[in-house]
């Protein structure tokens, strides 16, 4: 057994840690561009579809110019977290092409090689795995070391896989990962006393990590199977007695715990577990297993009655059970598993495993609430999930469509509106005449550097004081000479020469200024001639653009209508394989049901013999 | 060891395997028509939002205000609130899965909306659990200008070592 369990124990070890290692690797980086960090916050949240479509849209505005390679490295490994196998394996090899960095060839043979071992491909997946080369980073060289090990634990190669995590560097908090693993390997591998000793270790440290707990509860539910396999049923019950109440492995490790008891010979001790098992009145596999261990313990105890009691009960829970599993399977060939499929939350994007809470308020469901759950049913539910996300999505973007339109012929009527003003005063050509005043300044400064009059530079005061000096010299030259008017023209000729010294004085820094107020000038103009420009191109192109709003609408409208019967026929076909699977499954619990029932009714037949042959006398 | 214990062990340790191995029952063509159909739809989404932030947001009128945070230790983020110009765009609480993606460095864009060409004011408030488990509600107030190209905006919180308080810097990018 406990091969085929460990099995599964290094696969779940393995799921759990996919999701984190991607994570962590990506943690460290610094966000250069915030539209990076926005495809990180939805990341981390594990809202693969709109962190995707984030990252798409950076990409095609060229938001991303610090994370190119960190974008391409994560998009594919989002890709895979999403299911888009094909996509995320076309990417990483494109990135092997071309000239990436060591350090991002490096992550995309890993993501291959994951990729390749999701599918089952390991020898494939082991060819890359081989291509990476020794990381420097701590985290990537534990990720590395953790699949590398789990590929060769899948080919069997279990001693190479122990070897290559004793040999692995990784930060502290990954470290029991890796030391869990390798004691898995170490059974798997026969080295039962190494691989016991690397289990005890781990699990003795202190740590309030749940999922850290919940992996030591399965190391120690297959280190105790392992060991009662073996032989060792005593050293076995310590290693069972360590899973957690609380633990989802209670059962199967209560079940473990009697067994390895009854293994040494007390019959007594075992139904200590067992008994607690029946007490649990639950319907998982170790219970119904326990309704048999019970009074087969007590027939070993040579207490007959009580065998004969425990078998009459064993039969009638098996009865109930089968009787409730017919049930189960009667719904899912009506419409109930439908119905319950319909209550999963498809509003939000990623979270399927919140919606449990839902689905068990399904009456007469508990049987399919535990089929559901199981790992064989995740991939097609959680397909089904993202396509009624999908659906969801699909169908709010369909009814925007028209206001899509209505938004572009809103604008079209503004531009109806407004283009004729606007056009008017483009026509009126401001800036033109603008323009030509600049040039005639230009050329008179151009003139006042070659040979200036310094008073064509007086400024507004110093021309009125100019005009009232020329005004009082025409006065004085029509009147006559005398002494005091003599005086005045005296003063007149004084004051012009006060002026014109004034403004001589101060030419060239005047000159200066108005070259520079000019080159000013030149400046706002050139940009008042752009802005005309592209203002009469956006006017021209406009009716274009309100055309290609239409188109793009319209190309929207119809991928959204051909993907929405699509995305409705596969997510039918997945209910249906759900179904089928569901089916197959709850038949198969059905025959184990009908084969313990067979073996309680043997059982039950001879302690009524043995009870006959006590008393002399027939039941 | 009883061989009806062996059986019942065997039974018992091999039902896992034989649940997994219904995993390969699926057709695997319906598989690549999921791929497909995500593909698809992922595209089309990226197209859509690429057509929606035209239409509603066109880059000269268009700003976003981020919120980022780097430890968060002095302060635990409960809500922030965000006006411009007097007037309150955004009142947005977190939930424990978009604080945890915050404090792993993700950046969640608060608002998106449109403002004309010019300053701004904005008024960014902050509540939450400050020092010692106290309310904390604390304010920051920037002026942006906002020029023809998108305007983006990072309302930071940082954790401010010397006096163990939480700082708010805003950043314009």
């Amino acid at each position: 057994m406990p091969k085929g369990a460990l099995h599964m124990l290094a696969a779940v070890l393995w799921l759990s840690q996919t999701a984190d290692s991607l994570a962590v690797s990506v943690k460290p980086q610094a966000v250069q561009d915030l539209q990076y960090g926005e495809v990180l916050f939805h990341f981390y949240q594990q809202d693969y579809f709109n962190a995707i479509t984030r990252l798409m849209v950076a990409q095609e505005q060229d938001r991303l110019p610090h994370h190119r390679d960190e974008a391409e490295l994560l998009l594919g490994g989002m890709q895979l977290s999403y299911g888009l196998l094909d996509e995320a394996r076309d990417r990483f090899s494109r990135l092997l092409d071309e000239d990436s960095d060591a350090r991002v060839r490096n992550r995309a043979w890993y993501y291959l090689a994951r990729l390749a071992y999701q599918r089952g491909e390991q020898h494939t997946a082991l060819d890359a795995i081989a291509r990476v080369k020794k990381p420097g980073d701590r985290t990537v060289a534990a990720e590395t070391a953790l699949l590398d090990a789990n590929i060769h634990m899948q080919l069997g190669q279990n001693a190479e896989a122990a070897s290559l995590l004793e040999k692995a560097r990784a930060p502290k908090e990954m470290q029991e990962y890796l030391q869990i693993n390798r004691g898995i390997a170490l059974l798997r591998a026969g080295k039962l006393k190494e691989g016991r000793r690397i289990l005890d270790k781990v699990g003795r440290t202190h740590t309030e990590n749940e999922e850290l707990l919940a992996l030591r509860d399965r190391a120690n539910l297959g280190l105790g199977y392992e060991l009662i396999r073996a032989g060792d049923a005593a050293a076995a019950r310590q290693y069972l007695n360590r899973v957690r109440v609380q633990s989802p492995f209670v059962h199967a490790a209560l079940l473990g715990a009697g067994w390895a008891d009854a293994e040494t010979g007390d019959y007594r001790k075992a139904l200590g577990p067992w008994l607690s098992l029946l007490r649990l009145g639950d319907y998982e596999p170790a219970v119904q297993e326990a309704h048999l261990a019970v009074p087969y313990a007590f027939s070993r105890l040579g207490d007959v009655r009580r065998a004969t009691y425990y078998y009459e009960r064993a039969i009638d829970y098996f009865d109930d059970e089968s009787r409730q599993l017919q049930q189960a399977i009667d719904a899912v060939r009506g419409d109930v598993l439908l119905r319950m499929l319909g209550q999963v939350d498809t509003t939000i994007s990623g979270g399927w495993l919140n919606d449990n809470a839902v689905l068990k308020e399904i009456p007469a469901g508990r049987y399919l609430v535990e089929v559901l759950a199981g790992d064989a049913f995740q991939e097609t539910l959680k397909d089904y999930r993202d396509l009624g996300y999908l659906q969801n999505l699909l169908q709010q973007s369909r009814s925007n469509i028209e206001l899509y339109h209505d938004m572009v012929d809103t604008r079209r009527q503004a531009y109806e509106q407004r283009a004729p003003g606007i056009r008017k005063r483009l026509q009126e050509n401001r800036v033109g005449a603008l323009e030509q005043r600049w040039r005639r300044y230009q050329s008179l400064v151009e003139k006042q550097r070659a040979h200036g009059d310094p008073l064509a530079l007086a400024n507004g005061k110093e021309l009125k004081e100019l005009e009232r000096l020329d005004s009082i010299d025409a006065r004085l030259a029509k009147a006559p000479h005398d002494a005091r008017l003599d005086r005045l023209r005296e003063r007149a000729r004084w004051l012009r020469g006060i002026l014109y010294w004034q403004v001589q004085d101060d030419f060239k820094a005047r000159l200066w200024n108005t070259e520079k107020q000019l080159r000013e000038t030149r400046t706002l103009l050139d940009r008042a001639g752009e802005r005309r420009r592209r203002l009469t191109q956006a006017l021209e192109s406009a009716r274009t653009g309100f055309d290609g709003y239409d188109e793009r609408i319209e190309t929207v409208r119809k991928r959204i209508d051909s993907l929405i019967p699509r995305i409705a026929a596969a997510r039918s076909a997945a209910s249906e394989n759900i179904r089928r699977l569901a089916l197959k499954e709850l038949e198969l619990r059905k025959q184990r049901l009908a084969s313990y029932r067979s073996q309680a009714r043997y059982a039950l037949a001879r302690s009524y013999d043995q009870l006959s042959q006590q008393h002399g006398e027939k039941p | 060891m009883n061989s009806l214990i062996r059986v019942l062990v065997i039974a018992f340790s091999f039902l896992p395997v034989l649940v997994l191995a219904e995993t390969d029952g699926a057709p695997r063509g319906a598989n690549e028509e999921v791929q497909k159909l995500k593909k698809e739809a992922l595209e089309l989404n990226r197209d859509l939002f690429l057509l929606e932030e035209e239409l509603l947001f066109p880059s000269n009128t268009q700003i976003s205000v981020f919120v980022s945070m780097d430890v968060g230790k002095f302060f635990q983020l409960d809500s922030v609130k965000l006006k411009i110009d007097g007037k309150e765009v955004a009142d947005y609480l977190y939930t424990r899965r978009e604080l945890d993606a915050l404090a792993r460095g993700g950046v969640q864009r608060l608002y998106i909306g449109n403002v004309r060409t010019g300053e701004h004011e904005l008024v960014a408030f902050f509540i939450g659990k400050g020092p010692h488990g106290r309310d904390y509600k604390r304010g920051a107030t920037t002026t942006v200008k906002k020029g023809l190209g998108p305007k983006y905006v990072e309302l930071k919180i940082v954790d401010h070592t010397s006096d163990f308080q939480p700082e708010f810097e805003v950043r314009e990018w």
